[in-house]
């Protein structure tokens, strides 16, 4: 479903991201994880045409994000890191705003973001200007954007960062859900609790590198034979610091 | 506790200190990413704005040249009080000096009064208002007692003001001038103006403490709006003060101003640095500053009374809501006008004025304020009264019009990016092009702006009280260049715009907002140029222009967001139009050395021109194409020659009798025989001009028009537009007289091109038509 192929950035000398390649099949959830500045989210956002690749290419659905960018949104819903909206327009009408985009009718736009917001628990605060929403509420709203149009693949960024407990742990379930459902799910992450209860795979990124991938079984047992996957993060991020 | 010893804080003094080189620094870095962007390692482009340029000069000559401008004003505006009120007041030119009379020093005490709430104004509607974040919610966390904190906003604001130093220092310095301090006058002025940037900075933080702890951001946004308005408008009237012809209102609040209005800070100053002899001069400094710390002590017992519940008023997300009542969550009887708008509107057009309805700052800023500075600037020129607009020359009405459009798309269509904001993300996560959507916005900036030109034909005609035809010609070259310029805007603005900017200042680059200005500023030539064919010119140079910086902007905005990408080299419009430039300014110039060699032209210099200008840009395209492996050259041979041939030589056949058809009814119908015969004779003269047309002219005319400008607007436009257009150009720049027919030449050429993908077709074309024509015209 996510095919990257030698797929890099960098940043005039400096290399954000070695030529990488990995395919993410399709159902399936993978955990992208890495220190702070890794490349995590320069990946991402090579994979939303935001950047433009230096080298090689990212496919989804067989579409390359670069080149057929605007067909690829089709099949993929987005939530970045810190999500900024409009000044001046409601919850309620940024989601439907998002769904017309994405090619809704008006009622089937408005059916659904009220479907969504009742799911995520943004209901109360559907009709308030979403700049003054909680960081925890943007995210939730995004999270709502990026399922509006009922996509086949879904890319999150740091997905439950600024949630509290609780609606992080509905924000992990609806995950869940919509990976039972046959979505794929693409998301980056420092909550390796986290990563470790919903993904099935993992990688993990060090200096813009690839440096491990496996599900967290394979990973505990191949580098730490048989510790957390705390200690493998630690240990694979350790190792290359000094190359 | 753990033992260790607490901080015991600043000093009063030294708080004050920190806070204002604070202020001045962040003064500092305001400049600095201005003129040097970007700043730091974030988000700078190398290709466009990263490259450093040293533009503190611009900004230092900038600065000077303002002060200059602003103390000649002031002394104009003692000059035309010195007239207005004094009997028998001196002449036009003469400055008074020494003390001045009662009358004269009571207006300068309006004046300054005025001078001093416009400063006020001016530094209260500043971004700071409308921002969400108040520095004063984090400063009061320092360990600092709440009055030395608000004593210290107060000094900060005083000292860091450059809009109340920029209008008040100039003045003080001319009126110690005036007042006999000669070359202390600047050091006299800068003290005098202390009181009253003290008095400004305590009435601005009252003011905005007060709206900050009553109002809910939203609305300190709109009324930061309506602020900046009324400052704008204060300014001007203080500046018409110092204008060759004052508006005669503000000279009657001149002569009635009360007397008591002397004796307030403004007046007091005034008073201070014209008193005749020192003792009155210290009276007068001793009541001022008597009167302002009595206004400080009183201020400052205000603001701590405001802050007494703390300095976080209610939070904003429940003013948010309280701004924002529940909508019935049935939509159902809005659905019939909203289905309506819906036809005729697309999504992004929707929200764009949803946006607009609620963000009064938007809706000033974009609709009205542009409407309040164009007629500002009329009214204070003294060029619009009652009379003088009905004398008004339809080219003046028409250029007012297109002049209020243009700033509109200046303030709307050029920051159509900017308007995304940080939201802009959301737009990379739908499938539309980032192009359609600010398609969309063109289309709809295009229709809100022809509004305006629209309403000012509309008050001509009927204060005229007839329908004037040259009038209605006007309107449509108007009317016709709205929609040009809103896409000009719009692709300007894909470059200028910076809608990830933190800073508001550096959401602009200027020079793209002068580029757009002066662009706009050529439109106007279609509208006071005297010939027909000079205005259709215009119209579509400038509309091949739009064409040109959409196709470059469409290919800068997949590199949007990318700090270090920029789009690989393609052959575009942009390119041709660049090209056919260099062709005529080469040719032009190497006329221009034979021209003063011999004193006239003979066959041999045309045909050396043209070659030297057609091989010039030629050859320097093809380097710069070879240099940067341009995408998308026009290939003269290559597969498919002979076929490229056929079409050329059919192209070239019906391009010619087109064009012999039209020397002979021109013939037949006797128009246009004297020029037609003087070309004839210039043209047949020699072997050379023939070998330039039927040789030299289809190569390199080809190359520009069909490969550059014909490939370009083909990428951009289906192949009918693109052909026309191109034509429409090529035949542009040929005299008046061969307009028609070179017309039908370009559709020929760029239909065989367009089937060929080969050079080859057009020259072919083009040399066959050429050889038609003159060979027909020789035998005239």
């Amino acid at each position: 479903m996510i095919e990257f192929s030698e797929l890099s950035k960098s940043y005039g000398a400096f290399r954000a991201l070695a030529p990488l390649t990995l395919t993410v099949p399709r159902g399936e959830m993978f955990g992208f994880l890495g220190p702070n500045g890794a490349g995590k989210t320069t990946t991402i956002r090579m994979m939303m045409s935001i950047l433009v690749p230096s080298g090689g290419h990212v496919r989804i659905a067989g579409l390359d994000c670069h080149g057929d960018a605007a067909e690829v949104k089709r099949h993929v819903g987005y939530l970045p890191d810190s999500p900024i909206f409009y000044d001046y327009l409601r919850g309620r009408e940024i989601l439907q705003f998002i769904g017309e985009m994405h090619g809704l009718t008006r009622a089937e736009s408005t059916r659904r973001a009220q479907r969504l917001m009742t799911e995520l628990g943004l209901e109360q605060v559907a009709e308030e200007f979403a700049v003054n929403y909680s960081m925890g509420m943007k995210k939730k709203l995004g999270l709502a954007c990026a399922l509006i149009h009922e996509p086949s693949v879904l890319i999150l960024d740091e997905p439950t960062n600024g949630l509290d407990p609780r609606a992080a742990r509905d924000v992990q379930l609806r995950l869940r859900k919509s990976a039972d459902e046959g979505m794929t799910i693409f998301l980056s992450t420092h909550i390796l609790d986290m990563a470790e209860r919903l993904c099935s795979r993992i990688g993990i990124i060090h200096h813009g590198e690839l440096v491990a991938t496996g599900s967290p079984q394979e990973l505990k047992e191949k580098v730490t034979s048989g510790g957390t996957l705390e200690e493998v993060f630690l240990a694979v991020t350790a190792e290359s610091e000094g190359t | 506790m753990n033992g260790a010893a607490a901080t015991t804080g600043a000093s009063g003094s030294r708080a004050v200190w920190l806070l204002t080189s604070l202020r001045l620094k962040r003064l500092a870095n305001q400049l600095t990413v201005v003129y040097n962007r970007p700043m730091g390692g974030g988000r700078g482009r190398p290709a466009t704005a990263g490259k450093k340029r040293n533009r503190w000069v611009v900004s230092a000559v900038v600065a000077f040249f303002m002060l200059f401008a602003y103390g000649n004003i002031a002394r104009q505006s003692i000059v035309n009080l010195h007239l207005a009120l004094d009997p028998g007041g001196g002449s036009r030119f003469a400055t008074p000096s020494g003390t001045l009379s009662d009358a004269l020093t009571r207006g300068l005490a309006m004046e300054w009064s005025l001078l001093f709430i416009a400063a006020t104004f001016l530094s209260l509607a500043g971004r700071e208002l409308s921002q969400p974040d108040w520095d004063l919610e984090w400063l009061v966390t320092l360990p600092m007692r709440m009055p030395v904190l608000l004593w210290s906003r107060i000094m900060e604001r005083a000292i860091a003001n450059p809009s109340g130093l920029l209008s008040l220092w100039p003045a003080a310095t001319l009126l110690a001038w005036i007042s006999g301090y000669r070359w202390t006058a600047a050091l006299i002025g800068a003290i005098s103006i202390i009181p009253l940037l003290l008095l400004a900075a305590l009435f601005r933080t009252l003011v905005d403490t007060g709206l900050r702890m009553s109002l809910a951001p939203s609305r300190l946004r709109n009324l930061q709006a309506v602020l900046s308005v009324v400052s704008i408008l204060l300014l001007y009237l203080v500046i018409s003060l110092g204008l060759a012809s004052p508006l005669a209102f503000v000279l009657h609040w001149a002569r009635d101003f009360p007397a008591w209005g002397g004796w307030l800070p403004p007046g007091l100053v005034v008073r201070a640095l014209n008193a005749p002899d020192l003792l009155s001069q210290l009276q007068f400094a001793l009541l001022l500053m008597a009167e302002v710390a009595i206004a400080l002590v009183l201020g400052l017992a205000v603001l701590t009374h405001q802050l007494r519940g703390g300095v976080v008023a209610a939070s904003s997300r429940e003013t948010g809501r309280a701004t924002s009542p529940p909508r019935p969550q049935s939509t159902a009887a809005a659905a019939a006008p909203a289905a309506q708008a819906r036809v005729l509107l697309g999504t992004v057009q929707r929200r764009e004025l949803r946006l607009l309805s609620r963000d009064r700052s938007f809706l000033v800023q974009t609709l009205v304020l542009p409407v309040v500075i164009v007629f500002s600037q009329i009214v204070f020129q003294g060029r619009l009264h009652g009379s003088s607009l009905l004398a008004m020359s339809n080219a003046t009405v028409a250029s007012i019009a297109f002049a209020i459009a243009a700033y509109t798309l200046m303030m709307s269509a050029f920051q159509t990016l900017n308007s995304e904001g940080g939201a802009l993300w959301l737009l990379f996560t739908v499938p539309r092009s980032i192009e359609s959507v600010l398609g969309e916005k063109a289309r709809l900036w295009a229709v809100l702006v022809l509004f305006y030109p629209i309403t000012v034909f509309i008050i001509a005609s009927v204060l005229r009280m007839r329908v004037d035809f040259e009038l209605v010609g006007f309107a449509a070259i108007v009317l016709l260049g709205v929609p040009i310029y809103a896409v000009i805007a719009v692709s300007l603005g894909v470059f200028g715009c910076d809608p990830l900017a933190q800073e508001v200042r550096t959401k602009l680059r200027p020079t793209y907002v002068y580029l757009f200005m002066m662009l706009a500023g050529l439109y106007t030539y279609a509208i006071f140029a005297s010939e027909w064919w000079q205005k259709i010119v215009v119209i579509v140079l400038s509309g091949l222009l739009s064409l040109a910086l959409w196709q470059k902007a469409r290919d800068e905005l997949p590199y949007l967001l990318d700090p270090a990408a920029s789009p690989p080299a393609r052959v575009s419009t942009s390119d041709g139009v660049i090209a056919a430039m260099l062709f005529f300014v080469v040719q032009g110039i190497t006329l221009a050395i034979f021209m003063a060699s011999t004193h006239h032209l003979s066959g041999t210099a045309i045909v050396t021109a043209y070659s030297i200008a057609g091989a010039t840009t030629f050859f320097l395209f093809r380097l710069v194409y070879w240099r940067s492996k341009t995408a998308g050259v026009p290939r003269v041979f290559g597969a498919g020659a002979a076929k490229a041939a056929g079409w050329g030589l059919g192209a070239g056949l019906i391009a010619a009798l087109g064009g012999v058809g039209y020397i002979y009814a021109l013939k037949r119908l006797d128009v246009l025989q004297d020029v037609m015969r003087e070309s004839a004779n210039g043209l047949s003269a020699g072997v050379w001009i023939p070998l330039l047309a039927v040789v030299a002219a289809p190569i390199f005319e080809e190359f520009i028009f069909r490969g550059l400008i014909f490939g370009g607007l083909r990428r951009s436009l289906g192949a009918l537009p693109a052909i026309a257009a191109s034509a429409a150009v090529f035949a542009i720049v040929h005299p008046p007289v061969s307009m028609i027919p070179v017309f039908g030449l370009g559709l020929c050429a760029a239909f065989a091109f367009d089937r060929s993908k080969l050079l080859l077709a057009p020259m072919i074309a083009h040399g066959i038509y050429n050889a038609a024509v003159l060979a027909y015209q020789s035998r005239m």
